[in-house]
C-alpha cells in the first residue's frame, strides 16, 4: 500500500536526521508537545526558528566584515543563536555556534569566519531536510499506529 | 464508583488549581517564549508572556511611574488599596540572559518591591556556578537550565499547588513531615545532566482532613 510506504519513508527520513547527529532528544520533546490541540506544533517552531534566526545571521555576517572585528560583539550574537538552535534540537548547528564562540573568546578571526561558513552550510542542510519531512508528513496524513519511535 | 482514587482526586484538583496559576514568562527570544508558553499551557498554567524586563515590570505594575501614581492616589483617598488594578501573579520564570535588564536585574527589582512574594525562577542556557549562586543568594526561587523540559516544569509547579486555595468542596490528602518550616536545599541532574540547585520552604502543615483509609473497599 503506497500510504504505507510513504509512512515508511518518512519514519526512515526522520530516524536519519538522528543517526547523522542533525537533530538530538530537543526534537522529540517538541514532538511530545504536539497533540490534537497542537497539531503544528513542530513545524511552527521550526518555521519560527528559520525566519527569525535569518536576522541573527545577516548581523553576524555583517559584522563579520568589519575591521577590526568586535569578538564580543560576534559572541553575544552567536550566544542567542545557539540558544535558539538548541530549543529545536538543532545538533550539528548547535556545535558550530560552540565552535564559533570559543574562536570568538580566543580572538581568532579566521577561525571564526571558517566556522561560521560551516554552520551556514549545516543551517541550509538541516533546513531544506525538514522542509521536506514537513511536507512529506503533511502529504501522508496520519499514520495508522500511535506509536512515535523513541530515540535513546 | 463511590470512592474516587485519591490519585485521580488530587489530579484533577492539580488540574483545577493550575488553571488559576497565572505565569509571567520573561524571555527577549521569540522561540524560547512559544516553547515555554506550550510547556506552561501544556502544565494547565495560565501564561502571559513579555519580552523584556522592562515589560515584565509594567505589568507587575513596578515601574517607577506606576508606583508614584498609585502612592499618589493613595495619599489623596486613603481608603482606596494600593493592590487595585495590579494583576495576579503567581510565578515569575525569566531568562537570565537579556539585552538591557538582565533576568538577574528584574530579580532584583522585584525582591526589593512590594511584589517580592511572588517566586522568580531564573532560566539560562549556560551552566555557571557562580551565577546560579549569585541568583539564589538574591532570592531566586530556583535556577533552571535551558532547554527547560516539560518533567522540570512539572516539578518546580508541584510545591505551589500546595500553597493555593483548597477548593472548599474538596478534601486533600496530604502528607509533610516536617512540622516546621524550614529551608532545604536540592541539588539535583535534570535530563540535561545538568546541576540544578533550588531551595524552597518546607510547608507547615495546613490544616486539611485526611481521607479515611477504606481498607477491602474496592477502588477503581
Amino acid at each position: 500500500m503506497e500510504r504505507n510506504q510513504m509512512h515508511k519513508h518518512i519514519f526512515l527520513m526522520r530516524q536519519s536526521f538522528f543517526d547523522q547527529g542533525l537533530l538530538d532528544d530537543q526534537f522529540i520533546q517538541l514532538e511530545e508537545l504536539q497533540d490534537d490541540a497542537n497539531p503544528n506544533f513542530v513545524e511552527e517552531v521550526v518555521t519560527l526558528y528559520y525566519r527569525d534566526s535569518s536576522r541573527t545571521i545577516l548581523n553576524i555576517e555583517q559584522s563579520l566584515e568589519k575591521n577590526p572585528l568586535d569578538f564580543n560583539k560576534l559572541d553575544n550574537y552567536m550566544h542567542q543563536f545557539k540558544g535558539s538552535s538548541t530549543s529545536i534540537g538543532a545538533k550539528k548547528v548547535k556545535a558550530e555556534c560552540t565552535q564559533f564562540r570559543e574562536y570568538c573568546r580566543a580572538g581568532n578571526g579566521e577561525g571564526c569566519m571558517r566556522t561560521f561558513q560551516q554552520l551556514k552550510k549545516e543551517y541550509a542542510i538541516l533546513k531544506k531536510k525538514l522542509e521536506t519531512y514537513f511536507q512529506q508528513t503533511r502529504q501522508a496524513g496520519p499514520s495508522e499506529t500511535a506509536c512515535r519511535p523513541r530515540m535513546n | 464508583m463511590e470512592y474516587l482514587h485519591s490519585d485521580i482526586a488530587d489530579h484533577t484538583q492539580q488540574r483545577e488549581k493550575l488553571q488559576h496559576f497565572h505565569v509571567l514568562a520573561v524571555d527577549d527570544s521569540l522561540i524560547e517564549r512559544k516553547l515555554l508558553e506550550r510547556l506552561l499551557r501544556e502544565s494547565s498554567c495560565k501564561v502571559t508572556c513579555v519580552d523584556s524586563g522592562d515589560k515584565a515590570l509594567e505589568y507587575l505594575g513596578l515601574l517607577d511611574s506606576q508606583e508614584i501614581d498609585r502612592s499618589t492616589a493613595s495619599s489623596f483617598c486613603p481608603q482606596s488599596s494600593t493592590q487595585e488594578g495590579l494583576k495576579t501573579v503567581n510565578l515569575i520564570m525569566t531568562d537570565y540572559s537579556m539585552p538591557g535588564m538582565s533576568g538577574y536585574d528584574l530579580l532584583k527589582r522585584v525582591k526589593g518591591s512590594s511584589r517580592k512574594d511572588i517566586p522568580v525562577v531564573v532560566m539560562s542556557s549556560e551552566n555557571v556556578p557562580s551565577r546560579i549562586s549569585m541568583c539564589m543568594e538574591e532570592g531566586a526561587e530556583e535556577f533552571l537550565l535551558k532547554p527547560v523540559q516539560l518533567s522540570d516544569l512539572k516539578k518546580q509547579l508541584q510545591p505551589h499547588l500546595l500553597k493555593l486555595p483548597v477548593h472548599p468542596k474538596i478534601d486533600m490528602t496530604t502528607s509533610n513531615d516536617n512540622g516546621n518550616g524550614s529551608m532545604i536545599i536540592d541539588i539535583t541532574m535534570n535530563n540535561n545532566q545538568n546541576v540544578v540547585v533550588s531551595k524552597r520552604k518546607t510547608m507547615t502543615p495546613e490544616p486539611l482532613e485526611r481521607r479515611p483509609q477504606m481498607k477491602g473497599l474496592a477502588v477503581i
